[in-house]
């Protein structure tokens, strides 16, 4: 497996005045492509920031961030926007789907900024919501909407998926279907996974657990027989 | 907002309220008359016998005559000679008041005295029907009879060629003054006091002319009619749309406020001071708003108007107006603001803190009609979206269509005006009157000094006389023209099309039909305002003139009615300027546009007034909407900007929408526009006919002003979009 994304010396410094804080200390750690990345962390931990500067809403300070062999920390806001376009899949707690399209024109938006053919009706089936197509966010429940927005992220064909707290406003049946859902697009069609929570239950199933904790990194762990989402003790 | 909507309504209303109250004041204080008697012989005999009927109450005579003052180009001067001088009363602003013991004086038009640079204490020399009079200016002042003054052909007030001027009976030459007109004030409505007259009288007189005919009072009244039905009918549309526009912002305030008013109650607020906390919040701005507009509107916008129709009406002062629906409209504003942001208020506080501490859970899209055709499917998402966005906020969208149709609709009335201004100078200095010099004759000109004239400039003779027409108990003032074979004037019908009258023909003019609601066939009754002999006629068919209505007929039709053919011009395509005797004045046909033109520069300041206004109106109403429709939509578009969309993209998103509403608000304007244009021209007065057309570049300024409205509002928007923050945006649980 080769290496598809890297931090190097990563600092990430937040200024309020006088007094100046450092969210991200010297962090380094690189992910394989098809690994399934679990970044643990508390409250504060800098968790946040570092799925900020990875999914391109954020600058560094200073180091490195090289995706697919490009440096991110160089990009202007343009090439960031692209970047988030093309390389990320964006998958948020709160789901953030477009209240107004339906769930299909929800995936096939994407479209409008992906160089991707893509079926809407095939990439839901995929998630098993292809009889929900045309109905509206506010229709569907929340397991059915983080469906959809990880059909839509999906649909990209992203280096990466971006998980931040994928499961937070579920319950956990729901949030168990999710993260296995995620889990197989690992597997199965070797994407990159990269899920940030603070519940590490779920570090047993990681192919790689990053710790963080004031801002640094504070062990990296690999699996070698990570567990299966359904068998975790929840 | 309030203050706009209160500002432009009290505003424009201050001013033609004042142009009422202006006109009733110095009527009153002049004691205008309520009537005028012409006749030629004005005895005592005739004067105890008006004065014995039941409805006069006062009557005093005096003598109106033309004259020529000795100076530079011969200016016309209105003489008056008076025996009293109660009725009608001179308006002394300069020198001695009026004195009716003063047989050495004269008291001179000032705006005349103005434009011509004549002192109290000049002497001026005056000449009419062969007499020279020589008097000492003694005052300066206003006439309550010449607010308004043209002469026979320029069609604007040039003070320098007019004036009037004032005298006692005892200064005329001869000691037997021979009065010809008999004012009067009556009680009742003129129609039943011309009745008495035409009845105890048997119609000894030659005409009566009620205050709503005479030029000058007729001119004003039409003037205050046209500004009452802009500045009744525009602000009121402006305050429409202001205060809808206010209520839904202080609606959408106070819904984005729902999570802070649960924080308050769940912390124990009582539901009293969180209610007293939110209304007063919007009730004091609008207040404010609503007073300051309330005072700056008289203040400054009827200023600006009195200062242009100072230069068409002779008055000495203007008033600004009062009245009571200017204190209606800003307590309204304020009260109704207040009362829904209590509703507004009422329905989250009325919540349990724990329902009202969350977000109210936004409106549900759903599949529509429209998503069943095929063709949706083929419409890009940024369509899809906003036919989406529009639908799920229905009174937005509304509101913003509103906003733009009443700019368009201010817009194009307003523009409009100018077209039709420049119609009317074309169809009747160009396809009407197509002379280049108009000679206009003494009364006293004879048959051979005309036809020598004739002959000089290569002319044709014209016959205008004003007439009195009738048709039931509607009696107007028009002018009949009589045509000898004229070439340089051609009768056209309503396209612009010249017309032949041929001799067995009485053409009626399209207005004057309107306004005696007559057809082709029915018949007329009129009289040339010189004679009392009446005539019956049949109105053959129809003519169309923008400024003049009346009958126009051939000699020959004039001749088999019994009347006399009195020469009144003569019209040349020569430019004459040398003077011949019993020529009163000459006008060019260029003199005749430039006054034209000087006369639509006057109403230019109230046009780009109305269209700045509107582009202001249209202007707040968009950004305030879009402004509240974008918190709602932060969230969305920061997602969307996440996902890698490009801040282009989201403009371009933001921007269909509005360019929707005002594609609609403009399509459905410019109709609107146009009837309101024909319902101002249908004010314009009696003497004034045209069809609301709009011109092609008053739709592209139109266009463009609302579009660049439109766009410039997207623009405030785009700056929010960069600076839009997406990590903060998605933090928000909505």
């Amino acid at each position: 497996m080769s290496t598809i994304i890297e931090f190097k010396n990563v600092n990430k410094e937040y200024k309020s005045g006088d007094h100046i804080l450092k969210a991200m200390d010297d962090v380094n750690f690189t992910i394989d492509e098809g690994e399934f990345v679990v970044i643990l962390g508390p409250s504060g931990a800098g968790k946040s920031t570092l799925l900020n500067l990875l999914g391109g809403l954020d600058s560094v300070t200073s180091g490195q961030i090289i995706v697919n062999g490009n440096h991110v920390e160089s990009f202007n806001d343009n090439q960031l926007t692209e970047y988030r376009a093309s390389n990320v899949g964006f998958i948020f707690q709160f789901y953030n789907l477009i209240p107004n399209l339906t769930a299909i024109e929800n995936i096939e938006l994407m479209k409008d900024i992906v160089d991707v053919n893509i079926d809407g009706l095939s990439v839901l089936d995929s998630v098993g919501l292809k009889s929900h197509a045309n109905q509206f966010p506010a229709q569907l429940s929340g397991g059915e909407q983080q469906r959809v927005s990880i059909a839509r992220a999906v649909a990209k064909q992203p280096t990466m998926l971006l998980c931040d707290e994928p499961t937070g406003a579920l319950d956990s049946k729901t949030g168990v279907l999710i993260l296995n859902l995620l889990q197989s697009m690992s597997n199965d069609r070797n994407t990159t996974v990269i899920i940030v929570t603070h519940n590490a239950i779920l570090a047993e199933a990681a192919d790689k657990v990053i710790r963080v904790k004031n801002g640094q990194v504070e062990s990296i762990v690999i699996n070698e027989n990570p567990k299966k989402v359904e068998d975790l003790d929840w | 907002m309030a203050f706009l909507g209160v500002y432009v309504f009290v505003g424009f209303g201050a001013e033609s309220f004042g142009f009422e109250q202006t006109a009733d004041t110095y009527y009153d204080e002049t004691n205008l008359a309520d009537g005028w008697i012409y006749t030629t012989n004005l005895d005592d005999d005739f004067v105890d016998k008006v004065n014995g009927l039941s409805l006069t109450k006062d009557s005093e005579k005096k003598l109106i005559v033309d004259s020529i003052a000795d100076l530079e180009n011969d200016p016309d001067i209105t003489l008056h000679f008076l025996q009293d001088d109660d009725i009608s009363k001179f308006y002394p602003v300069k020198g001695e008041d009026f004195n009716l013991s003063d047989g050495d004086g004269v008291w001179l038009d000032i705006r005349f005295a103005e434009a011509r640079d004549l002192k109290i204490g000049d002497n001026i020399t005056f000449e009419f029907n062969g007499i020279e009079v020589e008097k000492e200016i003694k005052g300066l002042g206003y006439s309550p009879e010449h607010l308004y003054q043209t002469s026979d052909s320029s069609m604007i007030p040039d003070y320098n060629k007019m004036g009037f001027a004032y005298m006692s009976h005892k200064a005329f030459p001869m000691s037997d003054v021979p009065y010809n007109v008999l004012l009067v004030k009556y009680t009742g409505n003129s129609s039943s006091y011309e009745k008495q007259l035409d009845n105890d009288l048997d119609r000894d007189y030659s005409s009566f002319m009620p205050r709503a005919q005479h030029p000058s009072f007729a001119e004003f009244q039409d003037e205050t009619e046209q500004h009452k039905m802009m500045t009744d009918f525009i602000p009121l549309i402006f305050i429409i749309i202001a205060m809808l526009t206010l209520l839904t912002t202080m609606t959408r305030i106070i819904n984005n406020q729902r999570t802070q008013i649960g924080v308050l109650k769940a912390l124990g607020f009582k539901n009293r001071s969180i209610m007293i906390h939110y209304i007063s919040y919007g009730f004091w701005m609008v207040l404010a708003g609503s007073i300051l507009g309330f005072i700056l509107g008289p203040l400054t916008l009827p200023p600006i108007m009195f200062e242009e129709m100072q230069q068409l009406y002779s008055i000495p002062y203007w008033l600004t107006g009062f009245d009571n629906s200017f204190i209606v409209v800003t307590v309204a504003m304020v009260a109704l603001s207040a009362l829904v942001s209590y509703f507004a208020c009422r329905k989250i506080v009325g919540e349990s803190p724990s329902s009202a501490i969350k977000p109210k859970v936004p409106k549900v899209s759903t599949s529509g009609f429209v998503e069943r055709f095929g063709f949706w499917k083929k419409l890009s998402f940024n369509a899809r979206w906003n036919y989406r966005d529009a639908k799920r906020n229905k009174f937005r969208a509304l509101m913003s269509i509103a906003g733009v149709l009443a700019c368009t609709l201010i817009l194009v009335a307003s523009f409009g005006c100018m077209d039709g201004f420049d119609e009317m100078k074309e169809w009747s200095y160009t396809d009407i009157n197509h002379y280049s010099s108009k000679l206009v004759l003494e009364d006293n000109a004879t048959d051979s000094q005309i036809d020598h004239i004739v002959e000089e400039v290569d002319g044709e003779k014209l016959m205008e006389s004003a007439i009195e027409i009738k048709s039931g108990d509607v009696k107007k003032s028009g002018v009949v023209t009589v045509l000898d074979d004229n070439e340089l004037y051609t009768p056209t019908d309503d396209d612009k099309n010249p017309i032949e009258i041929s001799d067995d023909e009485i053409s009626l003019s399209k207005k004057m039909a309107e306004l005696l609601d007559v057809k082709v066939g029915d018949t007329v009754k009129w009289h040339i305002l010189d004679s009392d002999k009446w005539i019956e006629t049949k109105v053959t068919n129809l003519h169309s003139d923008p400024t003049s209505q009346g009958i126009v007929i051939t000699k020959e039709k004039l001749d088999d009615l019994g009347l006399n053919y009195t020469v009144t011009s003569v019209i040349s395509d020569k430019d004459v300027d040398d003077n011949f005797t019993g020529v009163k004045t000459i006008f060019s046909m260029d003199s005749l546009t430039d006054s034209w033109d000087e006369m639509m520069e006057s109403s230019m300041s109230v046009i780009y007034l109305l269209a700045a206004f509107a582009a202001i109106l249209s202007l707040i109403v968009l950004y305030n909407l879009g402004l509240l429709s974008f918190t709602e939509i932060k969230r969305e578009f920061a997602t969307l900007k996440v996902l890698g969309f490009k801040s282009k993209y989201l403009r371009k998103l933001l921007l269909t929408q509005n360019l929707w509403f005002t594609t609609i608000g403009f399509i459905i304007g410019v109709p609107l526009g146009r009837e309101a244009l024909q319902y101002l021209w249908g004010t314009m007065g009696d003497s004034f006919y045209l069809k609301a057309t709009l011109s092609f570049k008053t739709l592209i300024i139109t266009f463009v002003i609302v579009y660049v409205v439109s766009i410039f509002v997207n623009l405030m928007f785009s700056g929010k979009l960069k600076k839009l923050d997406m990590v903060e945006s998605l933090k928000d649980n909505e």
